[in-house]
């Protein structure tokens, strides 16, 4: 069984979160305080993380980082506000993806959850290099020469996308459709966070990227091979 | 020229300056040559004297001298008097020459012997006539004013003093004693250019003067145009130094004084705007976490409405729509209270603004039912690139299509994109009831309804046009409506290419193509 942690300190949509999630198949464990919520991550490891912004104890965005350094799980961040800074700290910290309460309804939470759950990329297999990099798309793993770069399953299925097709400009949207799922949206600032991120862990110089380009008023695509 | 008209506008201390010097130059002026006048008047008088004692004393000599000649001969008084002459001419108190000229008194008895003679070589006929008649017609000296010519071509302005004298032999003749006027002159010359120099040196001296004075008053009025120019740019805690008691001093303490007043009135206006972000920050994060509870619970229930009787299964449907709309209120209302706080923020992206409007009226048709208008979107271009916050554009294209949906009365819609080099302009015209004149004006208000006893079709909040002109004033663009009783209604929204650059054009005129006045009258 898949065990999903929600972290909320809303008692009342915990307990309906638990109620969809395990309706739909999860299994799922509850926190309430955020100083709680690294303990009970390791000693029993989730296969994602639903977690709210603000939390007692420490914040959300806290526990996101803390939770990084020691795991590459998708986390799933919860958000109340719909402030930008709220949600580019979240990002920043390392959640994968958010969603903004309320929900539109139980299939996006559903749906959102399984898309960051599911093993992307089952069209490619076996190797992929782009610039110095080779991609082990079937062991999910990316290496610089001998070194192992510790890639989130987001950032790695981000970088395949690009790295699968090189040369070929990906709009944000497009982005946001093959790696995230969405099917409509226009929020690209979690495509604009995440190639950051990822730009900070593949490129030698995150401010002049090789790997990653940027094609202005357009989208990025992936270079060095060509 | 320019440049000096420019200083006199712009420069209170060249304004100052220049009138001052205007003014004392016109005092110099009357002082120099009043001054002038009276010295020169002094001067010719006392030389004036002199010279006639002199000459009276020469006159006197040359009878004398007649006196004693009376019994020589012709050749020997010719010589007596030419000595007489010479000797004159070279013996003065000021060492100046003087000519001495002896002429026949015309008319006279006529003589076999003339004496007329002259030393240097002096024309005779420098004397001017009008001395010469008042020489023979009196016996007293009589002086004038001239200029002699000498033989050399020479002028100089003299002195003529003459009077008659009898020359045994001879007969009447008329002597003149000339008195160059040239040390005279000269001395005139140095007082007029002493004065001239010495009015010219008090000029910029005042000028001078005038400079240092008015700075000490203009620099402080400089300081404070800076002061208050930096504290109109947003530097509020700009202030005036007071350094002494004077009025400067009264100034720069009452300017202080406005300026703490607007500094604090400014920090509770920001406080307050920090209190209402914070409070609709506060209202978001508490209302959206059990209005998520409540749709997921929701949700649930609804999903099982199969298994409950059909007035609880309706229910469940009331429920679910209901805190649709809730949400949608609440999401608007905290819009609105943004723009209110002033907290908005524009995030803009490049984006193509054409596909933005065939997604969002692709998303309208398939949400839609069959009785649904058709959209249609014509454009010049394929694409039309805008800097801008895409999320608020396609919040304006959803609320503008939203809202014209609602009144096509299933008409279709035409979605027109027109763009200039700095400009995107954007109409959604719509053939249903339109909008008379006052509805015109409402029609951006809060909450108000073009007719509150239509059916609210697709349930909008009431906010969305007043939130669409809030997010195209946000761009710097503005949103436009027109529109006539029966004859459809016309939003265009017109965005600078660049968003925050002004809009100097509208692309797409309010007043559709497809409406001719002279057809339809008002």
């Amino acid at each position: 069984m898949t065990l999903i942690m929600v972290v909320d300190d809303d008692q009342d949509l915990a307990e309906m979160l638990g109620i969809v999630l395990t309706s739909s198949g999860f299994d799922v464990d509850l926190v309430s305080r955020g100083d709680e919520a690294l303990e009970v991550f390791r000693n029993n490891p989730p296969d994602l993380v639903l977690l709210d912004v603000m939390l007692p104890g420490i914040d959300g965005i806290e526990v996101c980082r803390l939770i990084r350094k020691e795991s590459m799980v998708p986390i799933v961040m919860l958000s109340a506000k719909g402030e930008t800074q709220d949600i580019v700290r979240g990002l920043e910290a390392g959640a994968d993806d958010y969603m903004q309460k309320p929900f539109r309804d139980k299939a996006e939470l559903v749906a959102r959850i399984r898309t960051r759950l599911r093993r992307t990329h089952t069209d490619v297999t076996g190797l992929l290099a782009i610039g110095d990099l080779s991609i082990d798309v079937t062991a999910h793993e990316v290496r610089r020469g001998a070194n192992v770069i510790q890639l989130t399953r987001l950032e790695f299925d981000l970088l395949v996308a690009l790295a699968k097709d090189p040369g070929r400009v990906f709009t944000r949207d497009a982005l946001l459709s093959e790696v995230w799922g969405y099917r409509q949206t226009t929020d690209t600032r979690l495509v604009n966070v995440h190639v950051q991120r990822l730009r900070s862990k593949i490129e030698h110089d995150a401010e002049h990227p090789e790997i990653v380009m940027t094609v202005r008023g357009v989208g990025y695509k992936a270079g060095g091979t060509a | 020229m320019r440049g000096i008209r420019y200083a006199l506008q712009h420069s209170l201390v060249t304004k100052v300056i220049l009138s001052t010097v205007l003014l004392s130059l016109g005092v110099v002026w009357l002082t120099g040559s009043a001054l002038y006048s009276r010295l020169a008047d002094g001067i010719r008088s006392t030389s004036l004297n002199s010279s006639l004692a002199e000459s009276r004393y020469t006159f006197f000599n040359a009878e004398y001298q007649m006196l004693v000649s009376a019994g020589m001969s012709v050749a020997e008084r010719k010589r007596v008097l030419a000595e007489f002459v010479v000797n004159t001419s070279t013996q003065g108190i000021n060492e100046e020459r003087r000519e001495v000229i002896f002429v026949k008194t015309p008319g006279a008895k006529k003589s076999t012997n003339s004496y007329e003679m002259s030393s240097n070589i002096i024309q005779t006929n420098s004397i001017p006539v009008d001395l010469r008649e008042k020489v023979q017609k009196n016996t007293k000296v009589q002086y004038g004013y001239a200029v002699a010519t000498y033989n050399n071509g020479a002028t100089v302005d003299s002195l003529f003093v003459g009077k008659k004298v009898r020359i045994p032999t001879g007969g009447r003749y008329e002597m003149y004693i000339v008195f160059s006027l040239k040390s005279q002159s000269a001395t005139m010359d140095l007082i007029k250019n002493s004065l001239l120099l010495t009015g010219i040196a008090l000029l910029l001296l005042i000028a001078l003067i005038t400079w240092l004075v008015v700075r000490q008053v203009v620099r402080p009025v400089r300081e404070a145009a800076r002061v208050a120019t930096q504290f109109t740019q947003g530097d509020f805690s700009q202030r005036m130094k007071v350094e002494s008691v004077d009025e400067m001093a009264s100034l720069a303490n009452s300017y202080n004084e406005m300026a703490h007043s607007i500094e604090q009135q400014i920090t509770r206006l920001e406080h307050l705007s920090r209190v209402q972000q914070r409070f609709v920050s506060d209202v978001t994060h508490e209302l959206r976490t059990p209005l998520t509870t409540l749709r997921m619970a929701s949700e649930v229930i609804h999903n099982q409405r199969n298994s409950f009787d059909p007035l609880v299964a309706r229910s469940s449907e009331l429920l679910v729509a209901q805190l649709d709309r809730f949400e949608r209120l609440l999401e608007d209302l905290l819009e609105v209270s943004r723009f209110d706080a002033e907290v908005a923020i524009l995030e803009p992206v490049d984006f193509d603004v054409i596909s933005l409007i065939k997604r969002c009226a692709k998303d309208f048709d398939i949400a839609s039912d069959f009785t649904t208008p058709e959209i249609k979107v014509e454009s010049e271009h394929d694409s039309v690139t805008i800097k801008a916050d895409i999320r608020r554009v396609e919040r304006i294209m959803r609320n503008l299509l939203s809202n014209a949906l609602d009144h096509s009365e299933g008409k279709p819609i035409v979605v027109t994109v027109l763009s200039t080099d700095s400009e995107v302009g954007i109409g959604v015209r719509d053939q249903g009831p339109g909008l008379d004149e006052s509805a015109l004006i409402r029609v951006f208000d809060r909450f108000w309804r073009a007719d509150p006893s239509r059916a609210r079709v697709r349930g909008g909040t009431g906010l969305g046009l007043s939130i669409a002109l809030e997010d195209a004033r946000l761009h710097n663009g503005e949103l436009d409506a027109w529109g006539r009783p029966g004859r459809g209604a016309h939003f265009v929204l017109t965005l600078p290419i660049k968003a925050g650059d002004s809009i100097n054009a509208r692309p797409i005129k309010v007043t559709p193509k497809d409406f001719h006045q002279e057809n339809f009258p008002i």
